[in-house]
């Protein structure tokens, strides 16, 4: 369902050239929980952008449900991302202004379903999650953990194609992550959700049915 | 420990120049319009008064009749006093230098050898006076000298024609030499020529009559003693007093516009407090770590009071070169206000005076560490452990939005009873205070009307512009720390535009009423029919008996007017031709009947009334004179005339916005009984047959128009002629206006840049989770749009509560002018317009700027 071929990405930073990834290939099939690796610095969270359409390759294609993300225009690029992905990042990134509910409300809201609609749902999907009780709050009112699991809530309620992790579990002590982790895990197992996930903690690597090892931006054998 | 500590607020410096500047450009601004202001007002009199102290020379006494000349005689009478030293006859005139560059030129008629003792002029210094220049300049007439600067400024060579006009009349005099004061200092900015006394009072047509003497005494009580024994009509005074009467004169004028030059600093208070609130609310992380490491809650108040401070410092800096600049343009339009207002004034030279620009500086200092207070405070009170959110800060706003709302309220209560208070004559400072707490006001209700604003249209722009719309509503209402204090000054400057422009309209509207209303004619002819300053411009004695055989002239009404200090101001007293008045429409008294009052003044005029309460006379005076020394109709008013002090009766009180002073009015053969001399300053004429109007115009210029400088105006060109005055007076009004308004943009463009910058990673994520670039942009403009309307609206209601203000108690008060309340309904419109475009201008910029595809490096972690 994704495939990545000969994908490189080189940042540049004035005369500077960082190469992030080099010619790197990789499928990764529908219903697959796979768990990305490796040093910092090693291109995992420049993968993750890549695959989530939030930065183009420098050269090579990326490939999600049959569309080579290069060839969409601006505006398909938008609705890609709004409805065929789902990210969460290491740092919660919820909108501070509106509550757990209206952030996981969010992307539906972004898609046009009608305000109550989309609010019904998020409450469906922080349920399922564990914040039931929490719905009203702002997110400064509420622990990281909990945070996060808004955030993966977000993530989920416009039934994405794939769901992006960029060290979900960096900011949440164990007891946090494994809450988190697990959510990841029963998703894959009970609905084939795709996951992808970077993480260098050895823990998260169990939950994952794949491991990708990067080394300097190419897969390690 | 502290110093070190600014480092940290340089490096924020460094890394956001922009909103920092913007902050200290506002203060600089605001202290560039205060201080230019008070330079130039301060510049304009003292080349006054040095002009003043240079003619009065070493002279300890000035004995004058004022609005009447002294006779000759009285020279003789006064020198022979024992109480007097010496003493120095003089007359005086300001004419008109006829040349390519105009301007006025003042005439001194002297007695060289008298001089002596007082005044060092000096003749005989470089090219200067030799013998036979001396003689010329006694024995033939129309010899001048002119001063120095003068002749260097017109290239002046002993034997050049000088042409001028003497009142109505075209002269050419002749330069007889040059002559320098010590100091080099010269009124009117060199422009002095003297005369010879005899040769100057044939040539003003005052032989026989002096304008005052100078003296020196034998001791402090001459004054006291020569006063007694001089005939009624005459005082004796200090000559230093006519620079203190004339910073009387314009020290209202002056204060008004300090007034709203302060109302710029005001401004550029908002945009301070919002600087240092953002750097609070931007570094808030940083503050609870400097706490948890041990830093002192008032040494981080320190912290954020010293920025704020220093901005004030660099903004005040900053402001006083720019005032010094401004102040330069300023003096022109204040002295040429200040001479068709009052008295030629001329100041070309700006001057600095060192305490001036200290009280600017140290005003801006303490504005910005009264602006810097609150924020520095909420620093302070950082919690140590909980990394303080800035969510924090909105939600005890928001909470406590109604509380502050209600002290807005409290603050419109109080300036509804300042307003009532009626002061006895002084500067209106209780109306000055109502008008700050108005926009006060109008600012503390800010946070929640943007709370209430923003909730409220939520659903509604949800239903019209989907997910953007609900957000941008929420943003407003969500920010108010930032974006409320903008919403603010734009509100408080927007107020006062429309409250400005509010009141001059009205006011221009009801001028208009008035010189429709009152002042009737056809044609204005005379030396002087603006310049009121002129008194002693006379219309020749031989052109009225032409004008009364004149077959196209119906009637003629006759015109006389002199300035008397009164108390502590000047009035104007004016005679004229009342039952010719009455006929045409008479003027118009704020109650009684017009024709009976009319007729009252006019039967005073044929003989001395016959009054019980022992009235000499009647008149009738202006508005502002009852209104400043509290007279009512029927009072007894006590006029100091040439031929003594006169108790009149007041029969009514008449509108009058002439700019230069309240009137007494009355009939101008009562006037000639009193002042003893038949000079007319001007005649309005009425036509039988009114089309003929501008023939009978053209005429006059061509029977007079070569021998004498006579205004020849329709009815149309006097009120047009009124209005220019009118809008030249407002002119430096209009400009500190804009200042104002420049200002707060500057305060709505940071704010929505800062807003948007603020959020870029917020919208950056609203993104990645698929929003369109149309809804972003959408929910920014949403956003700016509202609070520019909410900035509209407290503006517009503030506005229109300050222009009641202004238009009812704080003119009424200052200059005693009933103006008519006119609703000028575009005024609001204009300034809709303008805030609607610029507030989303502001806000489409940096949206722009963060919907350039950098999503990923926006996200990154931190
Ligand atoms: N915007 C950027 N500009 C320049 N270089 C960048 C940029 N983003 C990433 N890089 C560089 O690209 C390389 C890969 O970065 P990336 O963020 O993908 O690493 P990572 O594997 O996620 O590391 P970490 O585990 O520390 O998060 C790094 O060398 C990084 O310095
Ligand atoms: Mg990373």
């Amino acid at each position: 369902m994704i495939r990545l071929i000969g994908v490189s990405k080189i940042y540049r930073r004035g005369e500077v050239a960082v190469p992030a990834l080099r010619d790197l290939h990789l499928d990764i099939a529908a219903g697959e929980f796979v768990a990305v690796t490796g040093k910092s610095g090693c291109g995992k969270s420049t993968l993750l952008h890549l695959i989530g359409a939030l930065e183009p390759p420098t050269a090579g294609q990326v490939w999600v449900e049959g569309r080579e993300l290069g060839a969409l225009s601006d505006q398909e690029l938008t609705l890609f991302r709004r409805d065929r992905v789902g990210v969460v990042f290491q740092s919660f990134n919820l909108l501070p202004l509106l509550t757990l509910e209206e952030n996981a409300a969010l992307p539906r809201v972004l898609q046009g379903a009608p305000y109550e609609a989309a609010r019904q749902e998020a409450r469906r999907w922080l349920t399922e999650v564990g914040l039931e009780h929490r719905l009203s709050h702002k997110p400064h009112q509420v622990s990281g953990g909990e945070m996060q699991r808004a955030a993966v809530a977000r993530a989920l309620i416009n039934g994405p194609a794939v769901l992006l992790a960029d060290e979900p579990t960096g900011n949440l002590d164990s007891a946090a992550s494994a809450q988190v982790l697990e959510i990841f895990a029963r998703l894959n197992r009970d609905w084939g959700q795709t996951v992808v996930l970077v993480s260098h903690a050895p823990e998260a690597a169990a939950y994952a049915s794949r491991l990708v090892r990067l080394h300097d931006g190419r897969v390690a054998a | 420990m502290i110093p070190w500590f600014f480092r940290l607020s340089l490096r924020h410096l460094q890394v956001h120049p922009g909103r920092t500047l913007l902050g200290i450009l506002g203060i600089a601004l605001g202290t560039a319009v205060y201080l230019s202001i008070s330079l130039a007002a301060a510049s304009a009199l003292k080349s006054f008064s040095a002009g003043v102290s240079a003619v009065a020379g070493a002279a300890q006494w000035r004995v004058r009749s004022p609005g009447a000349p002294l006779p000759e005689s009285l020279f003789q009478e006064v020198r022979r006093h024992p109480q007097v030293r010496a003493a120095a006859p003089v007359v005086e005139s300001v004419v008109d230098l006829a040349g390519p560059a105009g301007g006025s030129l003042l005439l001194l008629g002297i007695d060289p050898f008298l001089e002596i003792p007082f005044r060092a002029y000096q003749f005989q210094e470089g090219e200067g006076l030799d013998q036979e220049a001396l003689v010329s300049f006694l024995t033939e007439p129309r010899r001048i000298l002119v001063s120095r600067p003068l002749a260097a400024r017109l290239g002046l060579k002993k034997g050049d024609p000088l042409p001028v006009l003497v009142g109505a009349r075209r002269e050419t005099l002749t330069v007889a030499g040059t002559f320098s004061l010590p100091g080099g200092l010269y009124p009117l900015e060199g422009a002095v020529a003297l005369m010879d006394l005899a040769h100057a009072q044939e040539l003003l047509g005052r032989v026989g009559q002096l304008d005052y003497l100078d003296l020196l005494g034998t001791g402090p009580q001459t004054g006291d003693s020569l006063a007694r024994d001089l005939p009624p009509g005459m005082e004796v005074v200090r000559p230093g007093a006519l620079g203190r009467q004339m910073e009387g004169l314009v020290a209202s004028y002056r204060l008004n516009l300090s007034v709203l030059s302060a109302i710029a600093l005001f401004v550029g208070m908002f945009l301070i407090y919002q600087s240092v609130t953002l750097s609070v609310v931007r570094r808030r992380r940083e503050i609870g770590l400097l706490r948890t490491l041990g830093m002192l809650p008032r040494q981080v108040l320190l912290l954020f009071l010293a920025e704020g401070v220093v901005s004030g410092i660099v903004g005040g800096a900053l402001g006083l070169l720019l005032g010094v600049g401004l102040a330069r343009a300023a003096l022109g339009v204040m002295t040429q206000t200040l001479t068709s207002l009052y008295t030629p004034v001329e100041a070309r030279e700006l001057v600095i005076q060192a305490p001036l620009l200290l009280q600017a500086w140290l005003l801006a200092v303490a504005a910005t560490l009264a602006a810097a207070w609150l924020p520095a405070l909420e620093a302070a009170r950082t919690r140590v452990r909980a990394v303080w959110h800035r969510e924090d800060l909105e939600e005890r706003l928001e909470s406590k939005a109604g509380l502050i709302a209600l002290a807005g309220l409290a603050a419109l209560g109080l300036a509804g009873a300042l307003s009532l208070i009626r002061i006895q004559g002084g500067p209106p400072l209780p109306g000055f205070a109502a008008s700050f707490l108005i926009l006060l006001a109008a600012a503390l209700c800010t946070p929640w009307c943007a709370r209430t604003l923003g909730r409220g249209a939520a659903p509604l722009l949800r239903r019209l512009l989907g997910p953007a719309g609900d957000l941008g509503c929420r943003y407003l209402a969500g920010s108010l720390s930032r974006s409320a204090v903008s919403v603010a000054a734009l509100a408080a400057a927007l107020g006062m535009l429309i409250a400005v422009a509010v009141m001059i309209g009205s006011f221009r509207q009801t001028v208009e009423n008035w010189v429709h209303r009152s002042i009737s004619g056809d044609i204005f002819f005379g030396p002087a029919v603006f310049s009121t300053a002129a008194y002693d411009h006379f219309l020749p004695p031989e052109i009225l008996p032409r004008l009364r055989q004149d077959p196209e002239v119906a009637d003629i009404y006759l015109y006389r007017c002199v300035r008397l200090p009164f108390r502590d101001r000047y009035v104007l007293v004016i005679g004229g031709s009342f039952e010719v008045l009455a006929k045409y429409g008479g003027l118009w008294f704020r109650q009684g009947q017009t024709d009976e009052i009319m007729a009252r003044v006019g039967r005073a005029g044929e003989a001395p009334p016959a009054a019980p309460d022992g009235a000499q006379g009647v008149a009738v005076i202006s508005e502002p004179l009852a209104e400043t020394f509290g007279y009512r109709e029927g009072d007894v008013l006590e006029l100091p005339t040439p031929s003594g002090v006169k108790r009149l009766a007041i029969a009514g009180v008449f509108y009058d916005y002439r700019t230069d002073g309240p009137s007494v009015w009355m009939d101008i053969r009562q006037f000639r009984r009193f002042w003893q001399d038949e000079h007319l300053n001007a005649v309005r004429l009425y036509l039988k047959d009114k089309s003929r109007l501008a023939a009978f115009q053209t005429r006059l210029q061509e029977t007079f128009g070569r021998q004498y400088r006579l205004l020849t105006l329709s009815h149309q060109q006097l009120k047009d002629g009124i209005l220019e005055i009118f809008d030249q007076t407002f002119a430096l009004t209009y400009a500190l206006e804009g200042v104002a308004i420049v200002v707060a943009l500057f305060g709505i463009i940071t704010t929505f840049l800062v807003l948007i910058l603020d959020r870029e990673r917020e919208l950056a994520l609203l993104q990645a989770l698929g929003a369109s670039r149309r809804q972003i942009l959408g929910m920014v403009l949403v956003e700016s749009g509202l609070a520019s309307l909410l900035s509209f609206l407290l503006g517009a209601v503030s506005g229109a509560l300050l222009s009641l203000l202004l238009i009812f108690i704080i003119n009424k008060q200052a200059f005693g002018w009933t103006i008519v309340f006119y609703w000028t309904p575009a005024i609001y419109l204009q300034t809709l317009a303008l805030v609607l475009v610029l507030g989303l201008a502001a806000g489409a910029y940096p949206a722009w700027r963060a919907l350039q595809p950098h999503l990923a490096a926006i996200l990154k972690e931190e």
